[in-house]
């Protein structure tokens, strides 16, 4: 297995050791250990039904693993709910894309916004449409959410989860379904974000774009970890050009 | 038009208060009622159209708050504004339990839950005959001990505003926005920071306490507490008054059920053929107007208003 190229200076926002999920007798993550430091842009790839998902959902306290330990800030966060991996900043949008239908875009935004502790109306209406206004939905922010287009709900569960202020956030298929143009857009909105400190795990089958995007590739295959390690250094592993091929 | 507003606002007030005078004792005895149902209706709008949760049982809690405010009162001398306190104060622990327990139940699973809880305490007041009176039902002290029934009236008015004024100022707040989110969808209001559990048990904690107040003034008015207040015949009947009215507005379902209680009653001559008529009703809301017939009327309202405003285009 090729080495990361992790930060090794940078402090370790969340980290999964021994991660192990099965669900009756299917084996859907095994002991997968990953960590995540500040500043990191990671791609998280494998085939379809290699544990993508399930990690991540594990991993924002939407699942509860079967053994293994989750640590966010080096604390433990075993047992946590969803709300509270929130409330430690990690963030998340999901595969299908999940908004309030019969809520406004605003709103959409403002829930976010107010469940953090201590926050006001007023100082989360404008972060929340500074926040639109950074993806171009500021004109739409009375229209209820289920009438906005496929590609313009994506951009929306995106900044409902930077209503909370993440220090990682994790994508999972943000390019499905989504044209070339607002693939680009999505990519170049991506990397803005991370420019400004937040770090990213992305998990997607479009190879390019997450070739484009990334700086450390961590390849899944039959819920395990096969390779960990630069775009180039992951190119070239055999075990990776195995997985996909199916073989 | 705005003045126009206020016109009809104050004459609707006047109306509203003068109206003891205005009726005879029998449509205020039925006014009287409309203003109990409005407040169960609204309690389940909130529990049901802003949160989501269909329970089925809200007036098993009607019922609870009832029973504990006339046996405090009765057995143990208690005031009855008291009566009535610990009545709403039972509703919300219970309600809170209930709402822990169903924190897995969703839809059909929750009805259920919540029709089977509705009918164990059915079936509890009518088999602890000695405490409750069981069928043959249980006697209460009246709230006020006047031949007229207008202080009841204006006390149930007096419930109802402080019931919606707080019912709409929760929904208003951040809690409302906690409630609509896990209406909509669970798993991104929890990936949004809500705390789901909280939010879920507190719904049906502040739901089921305006459920007992009103129990409490429907027992104490009344007079004498049968099981069959808290029956599914009782349920289903608030909840086409909340459908028919639109059970994700406040105001649409307590509107809905004033207009409801007084359609029943005006239909009384029709005998069993009003319950078919008021069962079309619901059919019809359901299948043409799935926010309400009220919300539509608002619309309607708001539209009509809009052209008012806004000038017509001069045709070329």
């Amino acid at each position: 297995m090729a080495d990361a190229p992790m930060l090794i200076e940078a402090p370790m926002l969340i980290e999964a050791r021994g991660l192990t999920k099965n669900f009756g007798g299917i084996l859907a993550v095994n002991a997968l250990d990953l960590a995540v430091r500040q500043g990191e842009l990671v791609g998280l790839i494998g085939p379809n039904g290699c544990g993508k998902t399930t990690t991540i959902n594990m991993l924002t306290g939407h699942l509860a693993p079967a053994a293994g330990h989750i640590l966010v800030h080096d604390t433990p966060a075993d047992g946590l709910s969803a709300s509270a991996f929130a409330a430690r900043k990690v963030g998340r949008t999901f595969q299908i894309t999940q908004l309030f239908g019969r809520m406004s875009v605003l709103e959409n935004m403002l829930v976010p916004g107010l469940a953090r502790a201590h926050a006001t109306w007023t100082e989360a209406t404008h972060t929340a449409r500074r926040h639109l206004d950074f993806l171009g939905l500021s004109h739409l922010e009375k229209l209820q959410a289920k009438n906005l287009s496929g590609g313009q709900q994506k951009l929306l569960e995106l900044g409902r989860a930077l209503m909370l202020d993440p220090e990682v956030l994790f994508l999972d298929e943000p390019f499905a379904g989504v044209n070339p143009f607002l693939r680009d857009e999505i990519i170049v909105l991506i990397q803005k974000l991370h420019a400004e400190g937040r770090s990213f795990v992305v998990v997607d089958h479009d190879i390019e774009a997450i070739q484009r995007l990334v700086q450390r590739l961590v390849v899944m295959a039959r819920g395990a970890k096969i390779a960990d390690g630069t775009v180039e250094e992951v190119r070239d592993n055999q075990e990776v050009l195995l997985a996909y091929a199916g073989a | 038009m705005r003045a126009a507003q206020i016109g009809l606002g104050v004459a609707l007030c006047v109306l509203v208060l003068a109206f003891p005078q205005l009726v005879n004792a029998y449509w205020l005895t039925v006014a009287i009622l409309a203003l109990f149902y409005a407040i169960v209706t609204a309690s389940w709008a909130l529990l049901a159209g802003y949160a989501g949760q269909f329970s089925f049982g809200h007036m098993a809690f009607v019922s609870l708050g009832a029973y504990t405010s006339g046996l405090l009162v009765m057995s143990f001398g208690l005031p009855i504004p008291l009566g009535m306190a610990a009545g709403v104060a039972m509703c919300a622990v219970v309600g809170a339990g209930i709402g822990y327990t169903c924190l897995r139940m969703r839809g059909p699973y929750l009805a259920l839950f919540t029709v089977a809880f509705s009918e164990v305490l059915r079936i509890v007041i009518v088999s602890e005959n000695e405490v409750t009176g069981g069928s043959g039902g249980l006697e209460v002290t009246p709230l006020f001990h006047t031949r007229s029934d207008a202080p009841y009236y204006y006390f149930g008015l007096a419930l109802l505003a402080v019931s919606l004024g707080l019912m709409v100022w929760l929904v208003r707040s951040r809690w409302g926005l906690f409630f609509r989110a896990i209406r909509e969808n669970e798993e991104a209001a929890a990936a949004a920071g809500v705390k789901v559990v909280r939010f879920r048990v507190l719904v049906f904690a502040i739901s089921s306490s305006f459920a007992g107040l009103a129990g409490g003034f429907f027992g104490h008015y009344i007079g004498i507490l049968t099981p069959d207040i808290g029956s599914v015949d009782q349920m289903g009947l608030v909840v086409a008054m909340a459908v028919i009215g639109g059970a994700e507005s406040l105001y649409a379902a307590t509107i809905g059920a004033l207009l409801c209680e007084a359609l029943v009653e005006a239909l009384r001559s029709y005998e069993q053929w009003r319950m078919v008529l008021f069962g079309a009703l619901l059919l019809v809301t359901i299948r043409f107007a799935r926010n309400g017939l009220l919300a539509l009327a608002f619309q309607a309202v708001r539209q009509r208003g809009l052209r008012a405003v806004v000038p017509r285009k001069a045709t070329p």
